[in-house]
């Protein structure tokens, strides 16, 4: 790993395409100012990719330890033995229940909670789905890191392409509460902020947070008095807006805290990098180095949304990933679909060597983490919702054993998963959407 | 037998208006064979007797109502009614669900407090402190998050959140903008990064810039200070000769800097002046020459900027060595007093944040306004009276007062129970509509009076917003997000199929609709005009993708359309054809979907959940099906085939347009087969058949825009108890032919724009 100086990375920073050759540098900036407070906590990472897979591509032939890498899984090779696959999962919830359009919008929506999502165009129905496993983590794990989690995204929001008028659903996997969804950032450059600020020095950062300070409790006292007022209107926009101010108030106390408001920050990045490889490098680059500074323990990413039309040209796929995922058992958009899956696999590979790369108390920022990286949908051609794609990443600091094939009975609720992830993470909870039991994932129990 | 029987009845049995007898006749013949108790048909049972009590089933009789002016049952093969009886039964059945709203109103859900969206956050700020385009570091959508569109529409009242990371936002965006707009000296360098599309072309002269030159890029820009700034242009293209590239601020060339050439690749050229604080338009191109050198002449690559030079990316750093604060739009407008002693200070700070809260806040303020902001002013004021108004600014715009919209139940409504909002609710409920903005001065006044309700008054004071500029949000927030057009940016056409797509092509279409729907709606014509106006918009590129020639340079300007033109009205529009195509092929599918859901507001329900699968029907044969074969055997299966028998027809009737919007005449070399029947058997041929079925029956088209307008204006889905409403508005406005005034001055009569329902209560869960 080799240093650069504030002053080398800011010249490159001007003088190079900004953005996107700021990566790598990004990381190795860090680490002499991050490296003497790194301890070992639980990290929790979520990974959504849309459409299903082409199943003989995904699924290993065999089952338990020493499974053969299926095409799909290939760019995993230098982590061979640092992850699971898990098949038979599903989400029966995510299935209509006689509501109309919505496979690709309820896919999402219960990805992380197992519950059916309403569709609320129609009358008196209004936005009701659970809160995400996600933010159940985060709500304990969140509780001693500036920044409880972190949602990206490095997909665009459609404006008229969903299967439902409730296009939000897909645009998210994380759910702060029933009626909240958190809306994830593409914006490289907001994420640093979000991270680090907006730069200047230390004293000056700390001037900027003791008058946010103030201006929150006003505005707390404020949104009081406007409580009163309301009578007997409805108050559930409000109260959104007062947990958010005391949210971030608790953030703004907890800052001055910790190392990252002490060190000198790096430029910031500029803009979304024209390619996208370069663009999930670097949304991955952020979340690794939120991890490594211990900002934050949470985080979920969106690499491809439901119902994503992106062309993959560099794959040489100009057609859209939607469109290609309805192949109707064409062998030749079949074979699109599956390297389109193995590309994104490909991101997260490097996502994962990342985090195995960097040393994180005994061992590597991977052995402390659990990334879940996963569809809503087994088969993309058929809306199927039933035997999804799931990986498990990481050992979750011994937590978890890595390394095997869990093949279970087809339609074991997804949502045992969760509850099992979550049991393992510190965040014991009895009940995740339709979840049953926990998990067994124990190479002899399967 | 039976039918021929009912036809000689017919009209005695309508001879009176609101004949239930006639209509229950009607249903029995035609309807009750499948949708009665024993069969259930699709979940529907009607009774015919049933047409006398509308009142308690009035969302299902919308339903059948809205079948029937579609026509789109019975089903095709079906025996149907004459087109006498489907208006006769549909009219009586309107006639009674209008009189049953009229007797017990319905104003929908929305939550009492909206949040404002990113559009409406931008254009409060721009009308609050007159300060507009801001700096690209400071573009609105890196200060906030966007929002969830639903329906097209990113204005949704309940899908408006707020979340902690909102929040962090919405504090830091208060702090950028309180001290641009106050002019502070001790604000940080911004590094404004203007990259160019590797696709915009830059041989020719680029709209915006000045005649005589060549490629570059415009950039409105907004510079915080009187103050120096560095202009660094980084340069792309290995020059064959010397060329100039000349800089100007709103339009004055402050620099002319020299390319040498020929010569090895040019590095990035750095000049560094004054700039006064303010908005300010710069321009960055070459001076075009057409010396015996012609670099132009040599074939031009895939895609790319052109064989000249061409300019990569400029980046504005500033400001260095400032000199003051300068007289800006935004300093006049915050600034309304100055004190000359120290004595004053207090009592202008007042009057400043008095005139700020009280258009932030869109009513009258109060003295616990003020005692919120004085502390923040005061804190400042112990450096200076400017940054007192700067921090009191910062804290207000984070005020829920401002950020949300606020419309309160009485304390003695009743859960449901519907009332009428105050003048001060509609003020903001019109500005937001008209404006995606904030009210003005004279509309605050008119309804701190408690005039603005008065019809005379709401109707001066429509026109007046219509008529001015800040209605360009119509344009470009309401017709944009109806029509999808927002998607056009994202559409990426397959380079190799589609070569001469490229950004010029892309921004084109997008200047063209955004013209287009715009002289539709600011020169008050008739709605229909969008879908049969024989002019559009167009430059030198855009004309020669549509193949229409005479037409050169690189600005738009109207060009009337040869009568027969496929390019009249929305269906002609490039933009819109290729926003509703695959990156590789047209789809038939998605046209016809947008079509009937964008244009006839009534999309197609979703597919039953049974669907058969493309898959099972290629399996067994062990075929592979070709597109084509595999959606005719789909529609085949009647589940599937209510639905596609609307879309289909509409889309192979567009056919003649490519997946770019180029006309062509055949497909692979096979003729195009344009002919198509719709369910009804009206006959469709090509794009002018498409048009004609659209306004057949006028009032489908222009209910559906009112259905747009009324969902855009309300925040939330229009619901079967609007109809009503809706049905009332598209009658009012029929007599001036449905212009485009009348129909927002029905929207903004309409009860469920001057109503809502008390919410009652309820709390999150």
């Amino acid at each position: 790993m080799t240093f650069v100086t504030k002053k080398s990375l800011a010249r490159r920073t001007l003088l190079k395409g900004l953005g996107a050759s700021l990566a790598l540098p990004l990381l190795d900036s860090m680490a002499p100012a991050l490296s003497a407070q790194v301890k070992s906590a639980p990290r929790l990472g979520f990974v959504y990719v849309s459409h299903g897979v082409i199943w003989s591509q995904w699924k290993p032939a065999t089952t338990g330890a020493g499974f053969e890498l299926t095409p799909n899984l290939k760019p995993l090779v230098k982590l061979n033995g640092q992850f699971n696959v898990l098949t038979g999962l599903s989400h029966l919830e995510a299935d209509t229940k006689g509501d109309g359009s919505g496979d690709h919008t309820r896919a999402s929506a219960a990805w992380l909670t197992g519950v059916h999502a309403y569709d609320r165009t129609r009358p008196g129905v209004e936005v009701q789905l659970a809160t995400t496993a996600d933010q159940l983590a985060a709500r304990v794990l969140g509780k001693n890191t500036p920044i409880p989690s972190l949602e990206l995204t490095v997909d665009t929001a459609s404006q008229g392409g969903c299967d439902s008028g409730d296009c939000f659903y897909v645009n998210t996997v994380s759910w702060r509460t029933p009626v909240s969804p958190n809306l994830p950032e593409n914006q490289p450059r907001v994420v640093f902020e979000r991270l680090f600020g907006d730069g200047g020095p230390p004293a000056q950062r700390a001037e900027r947070t003791r008058k946010s300070a103030s201006i929150l409790d006003s505005v707390l006292e404020e949104a009081s008095d406007l409580a009163q007022t309301l009578g007997a209107s409805d108050k559930s926009k409000l109260n959104e807006y007062l947990d958010s101010v005391r949210e971030v108030e608790r953030r703004i106390q907890g800052a001055e805290k910790t190392a990252a408001a002490h060190f000198e920050i790096p430029d910031r990045p500029v803009g979304i990098p024209e390619h996208f490889e370069q663009y999930c490098h670097l949304m991955f680059d952020l979340e690794v180095l939120a991890y490594r500074a211990d900002l934050t323990r949470v985080a979920s990413l969106v690499l491809a949304r439901e119902l994503s039309d992106r062309t993959y040209p560099q794959i040489g796929i100009p057609a859209g990933h939607h469109g290609i995922s309805h192949h109707r058992e064409d062998p030749e958009l079949m074979s699109q679909k599956a390297r389109i899956d193995t590309y994104h696999v490909r991101m997260l590979s490097y996502f994962l060597e990342q985090l195995a790369a960097t040393p994180d108390g005994d061992g590597s920022l991977l052995d402390h983490s659990l990334i879940l990286y996963g569809s809503g949908m087994g088969n993309g051609n058929l809306h199927r919702h039933s035997d999804m794609p799931v990986l498990l990443a990481g050992k979750l600091g011994g937590k978890f054993k890595t390394g095997y094939h869990f093949d279970y009975k087809l339609d074991t609720p997804m949502s045992n998963l969760l509850v099992t992830i979550l049991d393992r993470a510190g965040v014991p909870i009895e009940k995740l959407g339709d979840s049953t039991g926990p998990l067994k994932l124990d190479p002899l129990a399967v | 037998m039976r039918s021929l029987a009912l036809l000689l009845l017919m009209p005695p049995l309508f001879a009176q208006t609101g004949d239930s007898g006639a209509a229950a006749e009607v249903l029995r013949q035609y309807c009750a064979g499948c949708h009665n108790v024993k069969l259930k048909t699709a979940g529907v049972t009607l009774d015919p007797a049933g047409v006398t009590q509308i009142a308690g089933n009035t969302e299902l009789w919308e339903r059948v109502a809205r079948q029937l002016r579609a026509k789109t049952m019975p089903p095709p093969n079906v025996p149907r009614p004459d087109a006498v009886a489907y208006s006769k039964t549909a009219a009586y059945l309107e006639a009674e669900l209008d009189r049953a709203a009229a007797a017990n109103p319905e104003a929908g859900s929305l939550p009492n407090l909206r949040r404002l969206t990113r559009t409406e956050y931008k254009n409060a700020i721009r009308d609050l402190l007159a300060l507009d385009g801001l700096p690209k570091e400071m573009d609105f959508s890196l200060l906030l998050p966007a929002d969830n569109a639903a329906s097209g529409f990113d204005n949704i009242a309940d899908l408006l959140y707020v979340s902690p990371a909102t929040m962090e936002r919405y504090l830091d965006a208060a702090r950028k903008i309180a001290r641009l707009a106050v002019g502070d000296s001790s604000g940080p360098v911004l590094v404004n990064y203007y990259r160019l599309p590797q696709q915009a072309p830059q041989d020719s002269r680029v709209e915006d810039l000045p005649p005589g030159t060549r490629g570059g890029i415009a950039i409105q820009s907004y510079f915080p200070l009187d103050a120096e700034y560095e202009f660094q242009i980084e340069l792309s293209g290995f020059p064959r000769e010397s060329h100039q590239l000349e800089v100007t601020v709103d339009g004055e060339r402050t620099q002319l800097i020299p390319i040498e050439g020929p010569g090895r690749r040019v590095g990035p050229v750095q000049a560094k002046f004054a700039v006064k604080a303010g908005p300010r338009e710069i321009g960055i191109a070459f001076i075009q020459h057409t010396e015996a050198l012609d670099e132009g002449s040599l074939h031009t690559r895939l895609r790319t900027r052109g064989t000249q030079p061409a300019i990569g990316a400029v980046t504005i750093r500033g400001p260095y060595n400032a000199t003051g604060p300068g007289e800006t739009p935004a300093r006049e407008r915050i600034f309304s007093c100055k004190p000359k002693t120290s004595a004053e200070d207090a009592a202008c700070a007042r009057q400043i944040l008095a005139a700020l809260a009280r258009r932030a806040y869109r009513r009258p303020v109060n003295d616990r306004d003020l005692h919120a902001l004085i502390p923040f002013y005061e804190e400042g004021r112990k450096i200076s009276f400017e940054l007192g108004i700067q921090n009191a600014l910062e804290r207000l715009l984070v005020s829920p007062q401002f950020l949300y919209r606020i419309e309160r139940d009485p304390p003695d409504a009743k859960p449901g129970s519907t009332y009428r909002l105050n003048d001060l609710e509609l003020a903001s409920r019109l500005s937001f509509f008209l404006w995606s903005s904030i009210p003005d001065d004279l509309l605050l006044e008119l309804a701190a009076a408690g005039q603005l309700h008065e019809p005379q008054i709401l109707e001066q004071q429509v026109r007046r917003m219509l008529a001015d500029r800040r209605s360009d949000a119509m344009v470009n927030n309401f017709a944009e997000q109806w029509l999808y057009l927002r998607d056009v940016e994202v559409k990426a056409p397959d380079v190799f199929l589609f070569q001469n797509f490229d950004e010029g092509l892309r921004k084109s279409f997008e200047r063209e609709t955004e013209l287009f729907v715009g002289s539709v709606l600011r020169e008050n014509r008739s709605v229909k005009d969008l879908l049969t106006a024989n002019y559009t918009f167009l430059n030198e590129r855009l004309a020669k993708h549509y193949g229409i020639p005479q037409v050169r340079g690189s600005d738009f300007r109207r060009v009337a359309l040869p009568e027969g033109s496929p390019r009249a009205g929305l269906l002609g529009k490039g933009g819109i054809l290729t926003l509703t195509s695959y990156s590789i092929r047209t789809s038939p599918v998605l046209r016809g979907k947008y079509v009937l859901e964008n244009l006839l507001a009534s999309p197609p329900p979703p597919p039953p959940p049974d669907v058969p699968s493309l898959k099972t029907e290629a399996a067994g044969s062990g075929e592979t099906l070709s597109l084509r074969e595999a959606m005719t055997r789909h529609r085949a299966s009647p589940a599937c085939a209510s639905c596609h028998a609307r879309m289909d027809p509409i889309g192979f009737a567009l056919e003649s347009f490519n997946a770019v919007g180029q006309w062509r005449d055949q497909e692979n070399g096979m003729p195009l087969d344009l002919y198509s029947k719709m369910p009804d058997g009206t006959e469709l041929n090509g794009v002018q058949g498409v048009r004609e079925f659209l306004l057949r029956d006028p009032e489908r088209f222009v209910g559906a825009v009112t259905q747009k307008l009324l969902m855009y204006a309300l925040g939330r889905n229009v619901q079967y108890f609007d109809q009503p409403a809706v049905r009332k508005i598209v009658r009012d406005a029929a007599g001036s032919d449905y212009q485009f005034a009348a129909l927002v001055l029905g929207v903004a009569r309409s009860d469920p724009f001057q109503q809502r329902s008390a919410k009652g209560g309820k709390q999150t869960p």
